[in-house]
């Protein structure tokens, strides 16, 4: 049953993601002056959208180990999964939102980077989750969950400064597409339509990634518990 | 085509190629892990110690 549910999920998010560039490249018009380059903003942008709800979902799952770790070990675990899954899917999202950026910002603005707030906002978050990624993998000890958490945590106040870097100060980066004042907004329907699917398509495959990647994680926790256990009997 | 419109689409083909490389490449990476979890689980229980 739950290979049938993954592979149905799989298939919807797959049918999703070839609308969702057909419509991004076939359907939507060019851009009046940035022309076809601006096809990029149909990846860009919905990954950077994703990447803020994986952080979000490892803040959520950093909080949870630190809640329940006393008392409820199993649930701890789960949230030390979601943590870690969330982080590093939302890891693989902002790492393509810092290499099509520059793509785009190379024939819009003539250059591949700027140190603006929003750019160097976005560089930080990244580091801050690698960095998170490497504690994980390299740390050893009972404490190890425990530091990742608050780094976690901390990194995740990352967040809101990027999102509102573009608000609160001027960049070279473009105004806020939505939420951005009178101005913003996609006036065109095609164009906001294969915006929308695009966001769709990525969050569907997020999510699949995501999932994949707590089960994968679960799964190592019980075999390493189970070696632990093996241990003590031997 | 003019220069400046096939450096566009050049750009574009590579922001669209380099996200499906990562993004396929960390599937694949996952998937991989997984399988060597597999064994690695299917191994110590074969392990008579």
């Amino acid at each position: 049953m739950k290979k049938l549910t993954f592979a149905l999920c799989a298939a919807v998010t797959a049918a999703l993601m070839v609308w969702g560039f057909y419509q991004a490249i076939y359907v939507a018009p060019d851009e009046q002056t940035m022309h076809e380059v601006q096809r990029i903003f149909y990846y860009h942008v919905p990954s950077a959208m994703v990447s803020f709800l994986f952080f979000a979902i490892s803040l959520a799952g950093s909080i949870g180990f630190l809640s329940f770790r006393r008392n409820h070990l199993d649930l701890a675990q789960a949230s030390d999964a979601w943590a870690l899954a969330g982080a590093e899917v939302g890891v693989v999202f902002c790492t393509v939102v810092l290499i099509t950026g520059p793509l785009w910002g190379r024939r819009a603005w003539g250059i591949w980077w700027t140190w603006d707030a929003r750019l160097t906002t976005t560089l930080v978050l990244w580091l801050i989750y690698v960095s998170y990624l490497l504690l994980r993998r390299f740390a050893a000890g009972p404490q190890m969950q425990t530091y990742a958490a608050v780094l976690g945590i901390f990194g995740a106040l990352d967040v809101p400064i990027v999102y509102m870097s573009n608000r609160w100060w001027r960049t070279q980066h473009p105004a806020p597409v939505f939420g951005g004042g009178e101005d913003s907004g996609i006036k065109d329907p095609a164009m906001l339509a294969a915006f929308g699917w695009n966001v769709l398509a990525w969050l569907a495959w997020g999510l699949l990634i995501l999932a994949l990647r707590y089960h994968v994680e679960r799964q190592q926790q019980k075999y390493a518990a189970q070696e632990a256990q093996d241990a003590l009997e031997v | 085509m003019d220069q400046r419109a096939i450096l566009d689409h050049q750009f574009t083909v590579a922001a669209y190629a380099i996200t499906w490389a990562i993004q396929l490449g960390y599937l694949a990476w996952l998937g991989l892990r997984w399988r060597a979890q597999k064994r690695d689980a299917a191994r110590s229980h074969c392990d008579p110690r």
